[in-house]
């Protein structure tokens, strides 16, 4: 499959500080990469990096074969990029927007046209297409941002949090939109704070952790660091009062499995084909005095917790 | 390309309520020194009018109203050539030139472009004075004020060129503004350096700006003079591209 971005020993430092330190990274066609880590963590300055905006002390970035540093037209030109704050103009109106959008990457008459109508609809912007970008709200700012980014086509998609200020039904259009563009064969890179979207969307993640990789691979964690859990069975947490033993809750019978946590809460793995109301029941029923039952973090957020060194507790 | 944005950026210029302002208070101001300058040859006629005092009205004319054009256009550059590049960057709008296949001297050829034609329309203020007044039947010189016109247009040129410059130098338009006044004022008096008590050198009194123009208000278009223009212009381009090239390694 054709490599879309090869990214070779990426540094950055900005003063004393290190914001990105040795990054490897590589997207083929179709590849949804999520960038992941706290505010800081050097999400922005890897995308920056990536689209161009900023120069890197050290280490190489390569578009579809073309060298960022040494050919950046040709590598520009396979780009599209969703800056943290939507370039917009407030005084032009959006379809002129996307006009001179769409001319500065070179599309000129029928192909220009043809464009600009298709981000309208793939974005759902008809009814503001009149508007001035300065009266739009939130949402549909960010969607005119990102209307722009999918303008050319481009081979390479780089999203800083595309999913702020979108409500519910604003963002999953987005991930229907970013899952269609991957179909039709281009990278995405998106940062985003919500660990949820990006365990649904990305075929892999990576996480930052003051510019330096802390995780990169398959959201669902690297194989054999997540708990075996048995097929179809579900997970869920829960703190007794007065606490118990996890072998007196490992012998009731929907319990597969269960472990005690750090915190005082215990896991458990409940047998394929039983529910948690049956566990519930049952606790009550045996008089354990059930405080707490919930669902389990997923695996992409226990993996972010830990990496954080943050303890592993329900939310 | 460098049309397309040039194209962009006059239409934003024009779209914007601060350069109708601009222009409305230059023609006033301009109207008024205009009014100044023909107030000792109301009720004269043409016929009667010595050559001599033809000339005399001409020059004055020219070098009265084209010398406050010449002050007004030092005013409004700076401000419209921070407007043009400090505040994209402030603004983050900077993001979708830079993300753009486009190089750092076709954007800055564009703004400065756009800013060509936007002070073309204030340079042609004066000149569409005295061209009234030469249809109401004045004998007033047309190649002097076309001379006059050139020679100003190339001064916001200058001007225009050297506020990019100090626009590249912050993301604070007022900040760049500010810088933008210094270094044209540093301009304007650098052939005085000999009241200062400093030794008065050839290069200073080539660098100010004054006496270029002068030339072209006495309608002599010198290919010195044409050089000087074209020469610090490109220079301070060259400047302001090498800070917008360098700009990702900052």
């Amino acid at each position: 499959m054709e490599r879309v971005l090869e990214v070779k020993a990426l540094s950055r430092q900005f003063g004393a500080r290190q914001a990105l330190r040795d990054l490897h990274l590589h997207l083929e066609r179709g590849d949804i990469l999520g960038l992941l880590g706290p505010n800081g963590a050097g999400k922005t300055t890897c995308l920056q990096l990536l689209a161009g905006q900023l120069a890197p002390d050290q280490g190489c970035i390569r578009i579809c074969g073309h060298d960022l540093l040494r050919a950046p037209r040709a590598a520009k030109q396979q780009l599209g990029y969703l800056p943290e704050r939507p370039p917009l103009y407030p005084d032009l109106h959006l379809h002129d927007y996307l006009c001179y959008c769409a001319r500065l990457h070179g599309l000129r008459a029928a192909a220009l046209r043809a464009a600009v109508d298709e981000v309208i609809a793939e974005c759902g912007l008809e009814s503001v297409r009149q508007r001035l970008l300065g009266h739009l709200s939130k949402g549909y700012r960010q969607r005119v941002g990102l209307a722009q980014a999918l303008l050319h086509n481009p081979a390479l998609l780089l999203l800083d949090e595309p999913g702020d200020g979108l409500d519910p039904l604003q963002s999953q259009e987005l991930r229907a939109l970013i899952r269609r563009r991957a179909e039709r064969g281009c990278a995405v890179i998106f940062s985003s704070h919500r660990l949820d979207e990006v365990q649904h969307l990305c075929k892999a993640v990576l996480i930052l952790r003051e510019g330096q990789t802390l995780y990169q691979g398959a959201p669902q964690g690297p194989a054999g660091t997540a708990p075996a859990t048995p097929a179809a069975s579900v997970a869920l947490r829960v703190r007794l009062v007065p606490p118990s033993r996890p072998a007196a809750l490992a012998a009731l019978e929907p319990v597969a499995s269960a472990e005690a946590l750090d915190d005082g809460r215990m896991r458990l793995h409940l047998h394929p084909g039983t529910s948690p109301a049956q566990l519930s029941r049952m606790l009550v029923e045996r008089g354990f005095g059930l405080a707490e039952l919930g669902p389990e973090p997923n695996d992409l957020e226990r993996l972010f917790l830990s990496g954080f060194g943050v303890r592993d507790r329900a939310a | 390309m460098l049309w397309v944005i040039a194209r962009r950026e006059s239409l934003t210029l024009f779209q914007t309520g601060l350069l109708w302002l601009l222009l409305a208070a230059c023609a006033l101001i301009l109207g008024w020194v205009f009014l100044t300058v023909l107030d000792p040859f109301v009720g004269v006629d043409s016929d009667r009018l010595e050559t001599l005092s033809i000339n005399a009205l001409n020059l004055r004319l020219v070098r009265e109203l084209f010398g406050a054009a010449s002050v007004l256009v030092l005013l409004i550059a700076p401000l419209l050539a921070s407007r043009l590049l400090s505040s994209e960057w402030r603004d983050g709008r900077y993001a979708l030139l830079a993300a753009a296949p486009l190089r750092p001297l076709d954007i800055l050829l564009g703004k400065w472009l756009a800013l060509a034609l936007v002070l073309l329309a204030l340079c042609a203020l004066p000149g569409c004075l005295c061209l009234a007044l030469a249809l109401l039947g004045a004998p007033v010189d047309l190649g002097l004020c076309l001379s006059a016109t050139l020679g100003l247009w190339l001064l916001g040129l200058l001007f225009a060129a050297v506020g990019l410059f100090a626009a590249s130098l912050s993301a604070q338009p007022g900040a760049a503004t500010v810088i933008a006044y210094g270094l044209l004022i540093l301009l304007s008096v650098i052939n005085r350096t000999d009241t200062a008590g400093m030794q008065a050198l050839e290069l200073f009194d080539w660098l100010s700006w004054g006496q270029h123009l002068f030339w072209f208000l006495i309608g002599a278009v010198r290919l010195s003079d044409l050089g000087y223009f074209v020469l610090l212009s490109a220079g301070f381009l060259a400047l302001a591209e090498r800070r917008l090239a360098n700009r990702p390694y900052q």
